[in-house]
Order: structure tokens, then C-alpha cells, then sequence
């Protein structure tokens, strides 16, 4: 407490601070929240467990959550691939364009995800830039591609969302690496690359492992991306929105969204394990 | 061990762009020997131990370690050993796997990484710590496990890079001595980094004092420390009073701050020269007076720094100053006191020593 100045004349206690905050909080996040999940266990007015056991047992329902899962881990794998070499470019390499480059990278999140997403269908829909460049100004092809719906569009513009959080994330643990520590294993018989592998990786992990929970949990509710893409993917938010608009089971909505939730609650616990052990 | 190599700098130079960190250096380090380079920060020691160890280019010249020119080699083949200020243990690794990262780059099978995990940990008297971690372990036992690391590959050549730079004095001074014993029992050349001339006195065989980007002079700390050639070695190496003047018409003597000040051997009359005295060279009290070089002086201050006392004196119309240090030998309790009062001081014309103005 001896952060307090000692001349403030009546102290105020610290946890009024985060006062206004907290009840914000409490009250259009926590208390909804718990609405949501006791009403998915609720079946005509009792307490019940089958909806988690329909979701949890019926092949078609676990499809869909498989189906979320796989397609975040990829879009996951994508990110820390082309996010690794950016995030180490911009740290050893960059020098003073390294600013330039932030910007660059964060640019894209200050426009509107609809907007962005849009800006995808323009560019490949069947009359769109590409298809336009490919046929009719180059000539390479003799009709037009089928590009949007498909999974590979998705995919891809997920990745350009969520790329840039991997990027931030390597960059900040690359950034605390002391590159001397790189020198001293070139020094003890370790050639550039096996200095990647033995030192600047290892030390590294923590970054990809906090970039790689972050774009999982994102891509994991990612939802205007994949209705306006499509790309074929029935993933678990899409199948809410499907419960609320056209089915109209709310309960079921619910159950998947308490899900959802857990999902994401794991990998928060993953990554407090991963800082904690990290905690040198 | 095996028997250690030479290193020869020959003619190295690095530029940055316009600026020139060295400038076609030149330097021998006999095998087995340690050789101190000594200089104040930017004065391109660090450079020059980067370019030996092959983080950098030289622009010019040539590294030659034992009958191999390295100049082309990256650091990963030069087969040396560093040692640098932070330590740089790989803090993910145990003291053990610290040790035997160089082995098991070499392709040393298990069972000879962890005998010479052993011997090392043995020779550092860290013996058992080898399970710990890097940060479990205090600076000074951390810079010994650097040592270790690097001692285990029998390296060439040996680079210190302020190696004690991160310590306390205290443990500074015993790792001085440690290090420099360990160097001579395992004769391995050595380069070592520093701006810390006690450092540098304590644990070299030569000292390299370098200004900007090149060695002033070098010699045996002794040589280096008593017969400084230059004005900046002369101050960079402990303190000096540097007396300027013009050698009056005998050759003997000079004419400065409003003395008449003897010169240890006849120069050109007319010259210009400067005279460098130690301070626990100049003699004050009545005992001064019969010195060939003495003054009237007024004490401006003393402090009492354990072993001796420094005096801060001033002599001449301009009240120039001049530092004298005494050894402490009143009554215990007694140093360091009195200031104002006017007193000889003098100094043997032996005592002094000629420096160039550099």
C-alpha cells in the first residue's frame, strides 16, 4: 500500500475503482449468462439433462461440434505458420519500419468484420476482381472460378482476421528473448538453424501458445465470417443462429452456446496453466 | 586439455557505414596467454571481440586462430569459447543440459556428455547442481556454469565479455582471481573485454589499452600502468597528474603551473611535453623539499579511503590541482581531517614519466 500517496487526505478504498466496471459486468454479461445456461436445463419447467445428452450422444450434433473444433485448430495451424515468420521479421528485421508494420497489421481490425467480409465476396465473386483479372484481362482461364462458398474463402478470411493477434502475440515473447542467448549457442557449435530449433523456438512457445488459444477461441465463434462466406461449415455458432431464427428452440440454442462456452472456459484455464508454468 | 592456439588480428577494420568502430587493429595473444582489452564504452573493444567470435565482418583484415584464417567462418565453426556479461545460460535448460548443449551439437554420445557434465561441475566446484535450473542459482555460481559451458568444448581461443560486468565487488575481485587461476591451469589463450582497469590488472597477462578503435598501447600491466606512453592511458589507468610545458634551454628541466619541474631523462629544448605523476608518487610534508620537482601546495581536501588518503592539493597562481595519496598510517581513527593548511610536495624525477598529449 505504499503506493497510495501518504498526503491524500481520506483513502479510498481500491476495489471502488473497478466498482462502476464490475457491475456493468454483472449485469449484461454474468446475469444473462446464467440465464442461458439455466435455460438449457430446463425442459417444460424441470431441471434435465437431455439436451446435453441429445448433443453429446446424437452423431449429428457431434458432428457440428467436431466440425468447430477442427475448423478453428485449422485455422489455428495457418495462423501460427504465417504468423511466425511475420512476427520474427518484424522483431530482428524490421528495424524502424517495425511501427509501419504494427499498423499495418492492426489496420484491418479497425474496419468493421461485415465490411471486411464484403470486401472478400467483391473480390471473389464470380464477376468480382479476381475472376475479372483471371478471365478476361489475363486470359488464364476460360470461365470464371467458383470461389466464394467455398471452404478454402472461409478459411482464408478467417486467417486474415485473426492473423495479426498470432503475430502481436509471437512478437511481444520474441521481443524478451535476449538475442545473446542465440549467440552463446552459435558460440557453442550450433548452427543458425539449430539455434532457431533449440533456443529461439523453445523460448518462443509461450508466444505461439497465447496467440494459438486466442485465434482458437475467436475462430471457435467466429459467425459473420461464415454467413457470409459460407464455405459449406456447420459450425456450432451458426447452428445457434439456426436455433433462434428458424427452429425457434431456444433451450437447444442455449445448450449450444453453454458449450461453446465451456469450450472456450478450457482454453482460458490452458493458457493460465501455460503463463503459470511459464512464470519463470 | 590440448595445447591452445595463437590468435593474430591482422590489420582489422570495421566500418559502420561513415563511422569507423576499428581501425586496422593489430594484435598477437600468445598461446596460453590472457590478453586484457581495456578502453572506455565505444571504443570499439566490444567490436573487435565480435569480429573474433564472428558476429561481425571486419570490413578489412584478417583473423587468424592457431594456422587457420577464420574470416570467413561463421561463429558456429570457429570452435572458441564466450563468455558474456548477463551469463546467457538457456534458461529453459538445466545447469546439466546448460553444460552439455555443445557436446550434443558436436553428436557426443550420452554417456560422454554426462561424464563431462561431471568433470565440468567438478572443476567449477558446483558439484550435484547439475538438475537445477540457471535462475535457481546465485550470479557467480551462474557465471561459472557460463565458464563451464564453455570450457567443456576445449575450445581455441577463450572470449570474456565483461564477464564480471553484472556481479558485486566483492565477489567480483574472488572471480578475478578464479577465473585467471583456472585460465593458467588449463593454459588457454584468452581475450578478455573490459572497462574495469582493476579487472584488467588483476587477470591479464597483456593489457591493450584502446582508444577509439585502436590500441594505444600495449604491455605487461606493470609496463602499461608505469610507463604509460600516452596522456590517455596515463589517465584511463588509475589517476595521473599531467603537468604540461615548454623543456627549458638545459634540456632538464620545464616550467609549469609556477614550478620548476625536473624531467626523468633530457629532451629537445623547446619542445612541448607532458609529464605524467602518480599520485602515491608525490611526496607531501617537510620530506618534499628535498625532492628535484617540489612546490608550495594548500590542502583543498582528503578523504579517507581505507588504505591510503587521498589529497586533494592545489598548487600555483592558478590554483591547479594535484592528487596525492597517502598511505594510512596515523592513529587508527585519525584520517582524514584537516584542510586549508599550506604544505611541500614534491616527487623524484625518477618517478615521473613522459606521455604524448594523445
Amino acid at each position: 500500500m505504499s503506493l497510495a500517496p501518504s498526503s491524500a487526505p481520506a483513502r479510498m478504498p481500491g476495489w471502488l475503482l473497478i466498482l462502476p466496471a464490475l457491475l456493468f459486468l454483472v449485469a449484461f454479461f454474468v446475469l444473462p449468462l446464467i440465464d442461458n445456461s439455466l435455460r438449457s436445463f430446463e425442459v417444460g419447467g424441470e431441471f434435465s439433462l437431455g439436451r446435453y445428452i441429445q448433443l453429446l450422444t446424437d452423431t449429428f450434433y457431434l458432428g457440428v461440434i467436431v466440425e468447430t473444433v477442427v475448423l478453428s485448430t485449422a485455422v489455428t495451424v495457418i495462423c501460427a505458420l504465417i504468423g511466425y515468420p511475420v512476427a520474427y521479421y518484424l522483431v530482428r528485421h524490421a528495424g524502424r519500419w517495425s511501427g509501419l508494420i504494427v499498423f499495418l497489421l492492426i489496420a484491418p481490425l479497425l474496419t468493421s468484420i461485415i465490411m471486411r467480409t464484403y470486401g472478400w465476396q467483391v473480390l471473389f465473386a464470380r464477376r468480382g476482381l479476381v475472376n475479372t483479372l483471371l478471365v478476361q484481362d489475363l486470359g488464364i482461364l476460360e470461365r470464371p472460378l467458383q470461389l466464394l462458398n467455398t471452404p478454402g474463402i472461409a478459411i482464408a478470411a478467417l486467417v486474415h482476421v485473426l492473423v495479426p493477434f498470432m503475430v502481436l502475440s509471437i512478437a511481444t515473447v520474441l521481443q524478451g528473448i535476449d538475442q545473446r542467448l542465440e549467440e552463446g549457442a552459435q558460440m557453442l557449435g550450433a548452427s543458425r538453424w539449430r539455434t532457431f530449433l533449440e533456443v529461439t523456438l523453445p523460448l518462443s512457445a509461450d508466444g505461439i501458445g497465447t496467440g494459438a488459444i486466442l485465434v482458437f477461441m475467436i475462430a471457435n465463434g467466429s459467425f459473420v465470417t461464415l454467413v457470409l462466406l459460407g464455405g459449406g461449415f456447420q459450425t456450432l455458432p451458426l447452428f445457434i443462429y439456426q436455433q433462434f431464427t428458424t427452429t425457434r428452440d431456444f433451450g437447444m440454442a442455449s445448450t449450444m452456446s453453454t458449450i461453446l462456452l465451456v469450450i472456450a472456459m478450457t482454453c482460458l484455464y490452458l493458457q493460465l496453466r501455460l503463463v503459470r508454468r511459464a512464470g519463470v | 586439455m590440448s595445447g591452445s592456439s595463437a590468435l593474430w588480428l591482422d590489420q582489422i577494420r570495421k566500418d559502420y557505414g561513415p563511422v569507423t568502430a576499428v581501425r586496422d587493429l593489430s594484435l598477437t595473444v600468445e598461446p596460453g596467454h590472457l590478453v586484457a582489452l581495456l578502453g572506455p564504452s565505444g571504443c570499439g573493444k566490444t567490436t573487435t571481440l565480435r569480429m573474433v567470435a564472428g558476429f561481425e565482418r571486419p570490413s578489412a583484415g584478417r583473423i587468424v586462430i592457431g594456422d587457420q584464417d577464420v574470416t570467413a567462418l561463421p561463429p558456429h565453426r570457429r570452435n572458441l569459447g564466450m563468455v558474456f556479461q548477463n551469463y546467457s545460460l538457456f534458461p529453459h535448460r538445466t545447469v546439466a543440459e546448460n553444460i552439455a548443449f555443445g557436446l550434443r551439437m558436436a553428436g557426443k554420445s550420452r554417456t560422454e556428455q554426462a561424464e563431462a557434465v561431471t568433470r565440468m561441475l567438478d572443476l567449477v566446484q558446483l558439484a550435484g547442481r547439475g538438475d537445477m535450473y540457471p535462475r535457481q542459482l546465485s550470479g557467480g555460481q551462474q557465471q561459472r556454469i557460463a565458464l563451464a559451458r564453455s570450457l567443456v568444448l576445449d575450445p581455441r581461443v577463450l572470449l570474456l565479455d565483461e564477464p564480471l560486468g553484472a556481479l558485486d565487488k566483492s565477489l567480483r575481485e574472488s572471480m578475478q582471481f578464479e577465473i585467471r587461476a583456472m585460465q593458467q591451469r588449463l593454459g588457454i589463450t584468452t581475450l578478455l573485454v573490459t572497462h574495469d582497469q582493476e579487472e584488467a590488472m588483476t587477470m591479464s597477462d597483456q593489457i591493450a589499452v584502446m582508444q577509439d578503435g585502436r590500441i594505444l598501447q600495449m604491455g605487461a600491466p606493470t609496463e602499461i600502468y608505469d610507463r604509460p606512453e600516452t596522456r590517455f592511458v596515463a589517465e584511463f589507468l588509475g589517476t595521473s597528474n599531467i603537468f604540461g610545458g615548454t623543456v627549458a634551454a638545459s634540456g632538464q628541466e620545464m616550467a609549469a603551473d609556477g614550478m620548476t619541474i625536473r624531467l626523468p631523462h633530457p629532451v629537445t629544448p623547446g619542445n612541448r611535453v607532458f609529464l605524467s605523476v602518480r599520485p602515491e608518487r608525490v611526496r607531501v610534508g617537510d620530506e618534499a623539499r628535498a625532492m628535484p620537482s617540489h612546490t608550495r601546495a594548500r590542502v583543498a581536501g582528503r578523504v579517507f579511503r581505507g588504505t591510503y588518503e587521498a589529497c586533494h592539493l592545489e598548487i600555483g597562481p592558478e590554483a591547479r590541482q594535484v592528487y596525492a595519496y597517502l598511505p594510512s598510517r596515523g592513529a587508527l581513527g585519525a584520517g582524514g581531517s584537516a584542510t586549508g593548511q599550506e604544505c611541500w610536495i614534491g616527487w623524484a624525477a625518477e618517478d615521473s614519466v613522459i606521455v604524448t598529449s594523445e
